[in-house]
C-alpha cells in the first residue's frame, strides 16, 4: 500500500527478545483494570460478552429441553417464565447490543482509522465498567428472586409481579449508558482522529457501519434509560403513568419501549453488516461492489429505523393512520438492506474466494440473513402480522437475524481478527467443522419454529397443545446440535491461546490499515503514523507473501 | 511508552499563577483535542435532551387524557416561586457565561467569583424547591413519609398523595380522575431536573478547585467551557419545565 | 439454584387437551395452513405470495453464491480475483427498483386486508370476552349464561368480540380465524371474524401474562345454525340444582382443577375432598381445616368449613391459608354469587362420593 508505513522486513534476523505489544508491555493487574488502551478494553469486553453469551445459551438450551414435552419437562411454569426472560435479557442487553461495537469495534476501529486510540479513552474505560455494573445487577437480580416479565417487561405485569424488576431495571440503565458512551466515543473518533489522507470515502465499511450504529446508540438509548427509570419509579412510588389502575396506559409503555428497541435491533445488526462487508472483500480478495451505496444504506437504515417502532404493536389497537405509516416505512427500510445483501453477493461473485473459517461464517450469514430479512417482510404486512404476531414465527424471524446473522457475523469477525489480536492461529479444521455444525444446528432449531408459528403456536408458552410436539422436539434436537457447535468453537479458540501456532504476518491478505501494523499491535498501534494515499480496498497493493510468512 | 518520535504536546502557562497543559498523548494537536472533547460533549447533551424528552412526552400524553386534572393540578403549584427560580437560573447562566469568559482571558479571580455566584444560584434554586415541596406537605397535598407504600386497590389512592383539603375536584365538586397523576409527573420531572442542578453545582465546584490551582487559562479552558454548556442545558430544560408545569394551567 | 423451580414429577398439571376433531386446522405436506376456516382469505393469499417471493430470492442468492464459490474458489495462495467490477449501474437500479415495487404491492395488499379485518360488519353478533389471569369468560348476546373456557360460534355468521381485561395485558388469538387483538386493561377493544368451517378450534392467549399464560386456553366450537339455535352454552346455566352442580363441575375444570383436585391428591393447592363430610347421621356438614389466619405467617387455627369460609377464600385467598400450603399463591376470583353457590353445592356433593 502506498503509505509511509514501512513494509515489514521479512529478511531481518530474528531478535532474541519478543517484541513488545499491547498484550505483554505491562503485566500487572492494575495495568489491565485501569487501562486506557482500546485494545485491552476490547479484550476485556470480549471476555465479558462471551461469558454472557454462554450463559444466555445455557438458558436457551434449558428452555428448549423443557419444551420437549407438551406439559413441560423440567420446570414449573413460573420457573420457565423466568428462564426465557433471563435468556432474552442476557442475550439482548449483555451480548447482542454491546458485543460487536464494544469488543471487535474497540479493538479494530482505531487501527482501521490509523489512530493511536479512541478519542476519549477514559470514557471508554467507564463504558466497560458500566457494562460490568449492568452485568452485576443482572446477576444479583437472579439471586434476588429473578424476574419473569419477558425481556420486554410490558406493564402492568412488570409493575405487579413480585420479582426483582427494579434491580434488573437499574442494571439495564447502566448498560444503556455503557452503550451510549461507546457510541459517543466512536462518533468523535471517526470525525476527528482519521489518519491524514483518509477521506470519508476511503474509510473501511466497518467504520461506516459502526458510525451509523453510534448515531443510533446516542439518540435512541436515552429513551430506554428513561423508560426503565419510569418503570422503577412506578414500582417504587406509583407515578401511575403505566398502571391502568392509577389512570395510566400500558400501550404508552409499549410506545416508549419500542421507540428505543426498534433502533436497538439496528444497533445490533448494523455492526454485523459492517463485519460482513469487510469479510466478503478480504476473503474474495476483491473491492466492495457498490461501496458508496453500502455506506449510505447504513445511514438510511439508521434514520428510517426511528420511524417504524409501531410494527411491534400492530395488534395493540393503533389507529389506522399509525398502522399505515408504520407498515409502509417497515417495507421501505427493507430496500437499503436488500441493496447491501445484493452488493455483498456481487462482491463475492468472481472473486478469489478462500473457504476459510471466517468466510464459512460469512457465507452462512448471507444465506441465513436472506431468510431472516425476508421473513421480516412477511411480518411487515398488516393482515399477515395480525395472525403471526406473538407466535413462534416471530421468534424464528428474530433468531434468524440475531443469532443466525449477528452472532455468526460476530464469530466471523472473531475468527478473522483472532490472529491480529493474539498473533496466533486456532485449529482451522476444527473451526470449519464447528462452522458447519452451527449452520446445520441453527437451521434445524428454527425452521420448525417458522412452521409451527404460522400454524398458531404462541410464544412464551411453558406448555403447549400436543399437536405442536413434533416441531418442538425437532427444534430441541437442532438446539443441541447448535450448542455442540458453539461448545466446539469455544474449545478450540481457548485452546489456541495455549497451544496455537504462530499466525502469518498478514493472515488473510487484508489491505486496510489494521493489517499494516505489527501483529499483535504495539500499544501505540503504529510505529510511524500512517498517511493514506490509496483507495481503501485496493488489493493490487497486497504483498501476498505476507499471507504465508509466519510471525517471528 | 513507545518511541513514536513525537514528544508530548504542551500548552505553556500564560503566567506564574497558572499550570501548563499537556495534550493527551493520543491526540496530535491541541486543536484536535479541543474539537474532540467539544463534539463528544455536545453528543452527551443530546442524550440528556432525549432523556428529558421522554418525560415531556409522558406529560403531553396525559395532559391530553386528563386535561381537567392537569389544569387544576397546575393551579396548586406556586408560580411565583417557580418564576423566582426561573430568574435565578437565568442569572446563574449569565454568571456561568461570564465565568467561562474570565477563564478564556486567564482571569483567575474573576473566574472563581463568577463560578461561585453560579453555585450560589444553584443552591438558591434547590432551597426554593425544598420550600415548595415542604409547602405542599404542609398544605396537606403530599406526605412524603408515605412515599413507598402500596396503593389502595379499590380506590386507586396513592399513599403519598393525601390531598387532605380535597383540592383536586372539578367545578361541580366531583373528584377529578386520577388527581395524583399530575403531581406524580411534576415530582418526577422536577426531581430529576433538581438532581441535574445538584450535579451541575458539583461540577462547577470541581471547576473552581481546578481554577484555584491554575489549571484553566487562555491556552486551556475547555473543562470550564464544557461545564458551562452543561449548566446552560440545565437552565434550558427548566425554561421548558416551568411554563408547562406552572403557567399553562 | 433452580431447585425450587423444578416441577414435582408426581404432580402432573392437567391442561385442556386438544380433542381429536374432524375439521381442526389442517396442514399440507409442507406444514402450511390449508383449510382456511375464516373469510380472511387475503391473509393466506398474501402469506403465500410473500412466501413465494422469499423462496425466489433465497434460491437466487444461494444459487449465485454456490456457483461462484465453487467455480472461483482460491486454489493457490496468490490467485487474484477473476473480476474487479465494483459498479454496474443498470444492475443496481434493477435490484433497487424491483424489490421496491414488490414490497409496495405487499404493503398495499396487506393494508387493504387489514382494513377489512378492522371493519366490523353491522350485522355481527356481539360477544364479550373477558380475560383475566388465567382464564376466559364469554358472554353471549341475549343470554344470561356465561361460559368459561369454551365458546360457541355459528358457522358463516360474523361474530364480533368486545374484549376486556381485569388485570394485565392479554391477547385474544384464534389462529383458525387469523385474528388476534391485544386486550389492554383499562380499555375495550373489538375484533371480529366469520368462521366458515364447522369444528373445534383453539383460542390462545397471545400476550404473556404471567405464570399460567400457556394454560389460558379456550375451546371454540363452530356449530351449525340449528345447533346454535339450541343455545349450547346453556350447559353453563345454573337454574336448577342439578344444572347448578353440572355447571359448577365444568367451572371447576376450567378455573380450579389445575391447582385443586377432587380426589385427595394435593397439587399446588389443597384438594377439595374433606371440605364437606358426612356426619354420623348421614348429613353433609362442614369439615375441619387447619389454617393460618390473616396470611401464611399468621397464627394457626382449626376452623369448621362453611359457606362464608369458601366465599372468602375465593375472593381473598390470603385471608385463611391452609397449613402446608403457605407458599402457594392463588389468584383471586371475582365470581358472581350464583356461581360461587354452585361451587359450594359441587363441593358438598363430593361428600357423597366415596
Amino acid at each position: 500500500m502506498s503509505t509511509n508505513v514501512p513494509a515489514v522486513d521479512l529478511h531481518a534476523a530474528p531478535t532474541g527478545e519478543r517484541p513488545k505489544n499491547y498484550l505483554n508491555c505491562t503485566t500487572s493487574f492494575m495495568s489491565w483494570a485501569g487501562t486506557l488502551d482500546h485494545k485491552r478494553i476490547g479484550l476485556m469486553y470480549l471476555v465479558g460478552v462471551s461469558i454472557a453469551f454462554l450463559c444466555g445459551g445455557v438458558f436457551a438450551l434449558l428452555v428448549r429441553i423443557h419444551l420437549w414435552e407438551p406439559h413441560g419437562m423440567l420446570f414449573s411454569n413460573s420457573g420457565y417464565n423466568q428462564l426465557f426472560t433471563l435468556h432474552g435479557a442476557f442475550m439482548v442487553f449483555l451480548f447482542v447490543i454491546p458485543a460487536i461495537p464494544a469488543s471487535l469495534g474497540n479493538m479494530v476501529l482505531p487501527l482501521m482509522l490509523g489512530a493511536k486510540d479512541v478519542a476519549l479513552p477514559r470514557l471508554n474505560l467507564l463504558s466497560f465498567y458500566l457494562w460490568v455494573g449492568g452485568a452485576a445487577f443482572a446477576t444479583y437480580s437472579i439471586a434476588a428472586g429473578g424476574f419473569d416479565t419477558g425481556w420486554t417487561f410490558y406493564t402492568p405485569y412488570s409493575l405487579y409481579t413480585n420479582k426483582a424488576v427494579v434491580s434488573i431495571g437499574l442494571g439495564i440503565f447502566l448498560l444503556g449508558f455503557s452503550s451510549i458512551f461507546t457510541g459517543l466515543n466512536f462518533i468523535v473518533t471517526t470525525h476527528k482522529l482519521r489518519a491524514p489522507g483518509m477521506t470519508w470515502f476511503r474509510m473501511p465499511l466497518f467504520i461506516w457501519a459502526l458510525y451509523a450504529t453510534a448515531i443510533l446508540q446516542v439518540l435512541a438509548t436515552p429513551v430506554l434509560g428513561i423508560t426503565v427509570l419510569l418503570v422503577a419509579f412506578e414500582r417504587l412510588y406509583h407515578i401511575g403513568i403505566f398502571d391502568p389502575r392509577l389512570g395510566g396506559d400500558p400501550v404508552l409503555f409499549e410506545h416508549f419501549f419500542w421507540f428505543y428497541s426498534h433502533p436497538a435491533v439496528y444497533i445490533m445488526v448494523l455492526p454485523a453488516f459492517g463485519i460482513i462487508s469487510e469479510m466478503v472483500s478480504v476473503h474474495s480478495r476483491k473491492p466492495l461492489f457498490g461501496y458508496k451505496l453500502i455506506a449510505f444504506s447504513s445511514l438510511a437504515i439508521a434514520v428510517i429505523s426511528f420511524l417504524v417502532w409501531g410494527h411491534h404493536m400492530f395488534t395493540s389497537g393503533q389507529s389506522t393512520y399509525a398502522m399505515f405509516a408504520f407498515s409502509f416505512l417497515t417495507f421501505f427500510v427493507a430496500i437499503p438492506t436488500a441493496i447491501k445483501q445484493f452488493s455483498w453477493v456481487a462482491t463475492v461473485w468472481k472473486g478469489s474466494i478462500a473457504l476459510n473459517s471466517p468466510m464459512l461464517y460469512t457465507l452462512a450469514f448471507l444465506i441465513i440473513f436472506a431468510i431472516g430479512g425476508l421473513t421480516g417482510i412477511i411480518l411487515g404486512a398488516l393482515n399477515v402480522d395480525i395472525h403471526l404476531h406473538d407466535t413462534y414465527f416471530v421468534v424464528a424471524h428474530f433468531h434468524y437475524v440475531m443469532m443466525g446473522s449477528i452472532a455468526l457475523a460476530f464469530f466471523a469477525g472473531l475468527h478473522h481478527w483472532w490472529p491480529k489480536m493474539f498473533g496466533i492461529m486456532y485449529n482451522e479444521t476444527l473451526a470449519k467443522i464447528a462452522a458447519v455444525t452451527i449452520f446445520i444446528g441453527f437451521n434445524a432449531t428454527f425452521v420448525p419454529q417458522f412452521i409451527m408459528g404460522s400454524q398458531g403456536m404462541p410464544r412464551r408458552y411453558a406448555t403447549y397443545v400436543p399437536e405442536y410436539a413434533p416441531y418442538h422436539q425437532a427444534s430441541t434436537i437442532g438446539a443441541i446440535i447448535l450448542g455442540s457447535g458453539v461448545a466446539l468453537m469455544v474449545f478450540y479458540l481457548l485452546a489456541s491461546l495455549f497451544t496455537g501456532k504462530k499466525a502469518m504476518v498478514n493472515q488473510w491478505g487484508g489491505v486496510t490499515l489494521d493489517w499494516h501494523t505489527p501483529t499483535p499491535p504495539p500499544l501505540e498501534n503504529f510505529e510511524t503514523p500512517p498517511v493514506v494515499t490509496h483507495e481503501v480496498y485496493d488489493y493490487s497493493t497486497l504483498d501476498v507473501e505476507t499471507t504465508r510468512t509466519p510471525l517471528r | 511508552m513507545s518511541h513514536d518520535g513525537h514528544h508530548a504536546v504542551v500548552i505553556p502557562a500564560p503566567g506564574p499563577e497558572f499550570l501548563p497543559h499537556t495534550v493527551a498523548h493520543h491526540f496530535d494537536t491541541p486543536v484536535q483535542e479541543f474539537q474532540s472533547m467539544k463534539l463528544g460533549f455536545w453528543l452527551f447533551l443530546a442524550t440528556e435532551i432525549l432523556l428529558f424528552g421522554g418525560l415531556f412526552a409522558a406529560y403531553f400524553y396525559y395532559h391530553e387524557w386528563y386535561p381537567e386534572t392537569f389544569k387544576i393540578g397546575g393551579q396548586q403549584l406556586d408560580w411565583k416561586l417557580g418564576a423566582i427560580n426561573t430568574i435565578v437560573l437565568l442569572v446563574s447562566s449569565w454568571t456561568m457565561a461570564m465565568g467561562v469568559r474570565a477563564a478564556q482571558t486567564s482571569q483567575k479571580q474573576k473566574t472563581l467569583v463568577f463560578c461561585g455566584l453560579t453555585v450560589l444560584g444553584a443552591v438558591i434554586f434547590l432551597v426554593i424547591k425544598f420550600f415548595e415541596y415542604k409547602a405542599k406537605t404542609e398544605h396537606g397535598l403530599f406526605d412524603f413519609t408515605q412515599m413507598f407504600g402500596a396503593y389502595d386497590l379499590a380506590t386507586g389512592q396513592v399513599p403519598w398523595f393525601t390531598d387532605i383539603h380535597n383540592v383536586m375536584v372539578d367545578h361541580t365538586g366531583a373528584p377529578l380522575p386520577h388527581g395524583h397523576l399530575f403531581f406524580a409527573i411534576y415530582v418526577t420531572m422536577s426531581g430529576i431536573h433538581g438532581l441535574h442542578v445538584l450535579i451541575g453545582a458539583g461540577l462547577i465546584l470541581w471547576i473552581m478547585k481546578g481554577t484555584a490551582k491554575g489549571r484553566f487559562h487562555a491556552g486551556y479552558y475547555l473543562p470550564v467551557d464544557l461545564v458551562g454548556l452543561y449548566w446552560h442545558l440545565v437552565d434550558l430544560i427548566w425554561i421548558f419545565l416551568f411554563p408547562l408545569l406552572y403557567l399553562v394551567p | 439454584m433452580f431447585a425450587h423451580l423444578i416441577q414435582d414429577p408426581a404432580a402432573v398439571k392437567n391442561y385442556i387437551e386438544n380433542p381429536a376433531s374432524g375439521k381442526a386446522v389442517e396442514t399440507d405436506y409442507f406444514g402450511q395452513l390449508t383449510s382456511l376456516a375464516s373469510t380472511f382469505d387475503h391473509v393466506d393469499n398474501l402469506f403465500y405470495f410473500t412466501y413465494a417471493v422469499c423462496i425466489f430470492f433465497f434460491v437466487l442468492i444461494t444459487g449465485v453464491l454456490a456457483w461462484t464459490v465453487v467455480v472461483h474458489r482460491r486454489k493457490t495462495y496468490d490467485q487474484p480475483a477473476a473480476s474487479n467490477t465494483t459498479h454496474n449501474t443498470p444492475l443496481e437500479v434493477v435490484w433497487t427498483v424491483v424489490p421496491l415495487i414488490i414490497v409496495m404491492v405487499m404493503f398495499a395488499w396487506g393494508f387493504k386486508g387489514s382494513l377489512d379485518m378492522m371493519t366490523v360488519p353491522a350485522d355481527a353478533r356481539m360477544y364479550k370476552a373477558s380475560a383475566k389471569q388465567w382464564n376466559w369468560t364469554f358472554s353471549y348476546p341475549n343470554s344470561v349464561a356465561q361460559s368459561y373456557g369454551e365458546l360457541w360460534l355459528e358457522v358463516d355468521k360474523p361474530a364480533a368480540f368486545l374484549l376486556e381485561s381485569t388485570d394485565v395485558l392479554h391477547a385474544f388469538f384464534m389462529p383458525s380465524q387469523r385474528i388476534k387483538r391485544d386486550i389492554v386493561p383499562g380499555r375495550y377493544q373489538t375484533v371480529w371474524c366469520q368462521p366458515t368451517v364447522l369444528g373445534e378450534f383453539h383460542l390462545f392467549c397471545a400476550e404473556y401474562c404471567g405464570d399460567d399464560h400457556s394454560k389460558m386456553y379456550a375451546k371454540v366450537h363452530v356449530v351449525s345454525a340449528e345447533e346454535y339455535a339450541k343455545k349450547p352454552w346453556d350447559v353453563w346455566k345454573d337454574d336448577t340444582p342439578a344444572n347448578q352442580i353440572a355447571s359448577a363441575q365444568k367451572l371447576y375444570s376450567a378455573l380450579c382443577s389445575s391447582c385443586h383436585t377432587v380426589n385427595g391428591t394435593q397439587l399446588v393447592g389443597p384438594s377439595w375432598t374433606g371440605l364437606f363430610v358426612k356426619d354420623a347421621s348421614g348429613k353433609i356438614v362442614g369439615g375441619q381445616r387447619e389454617v393460618h389466619v390473616g396470611g401464611a405467617a399468621g397464627p394457626k387455627q382449626t376452623i369448621t368449613v362453611d359457606d362464608a369460609y369458601i366465599i372468602e377464600s375465593i375472593k381473598l385467598p390470603e385471608a385463611k391459608k391452609v397449613v402446608g400450603f403457605e407458599a402457594a399463591a392463588m389468584t383471586a376470583f371475582d365470581l358472581p354469587e350464583n356461581k360461587v353457590k354452585g361451587l359450594i353445592a359441587y363441593m358438598m356433593s363430593l361428600a357423597d362420593s366415596k
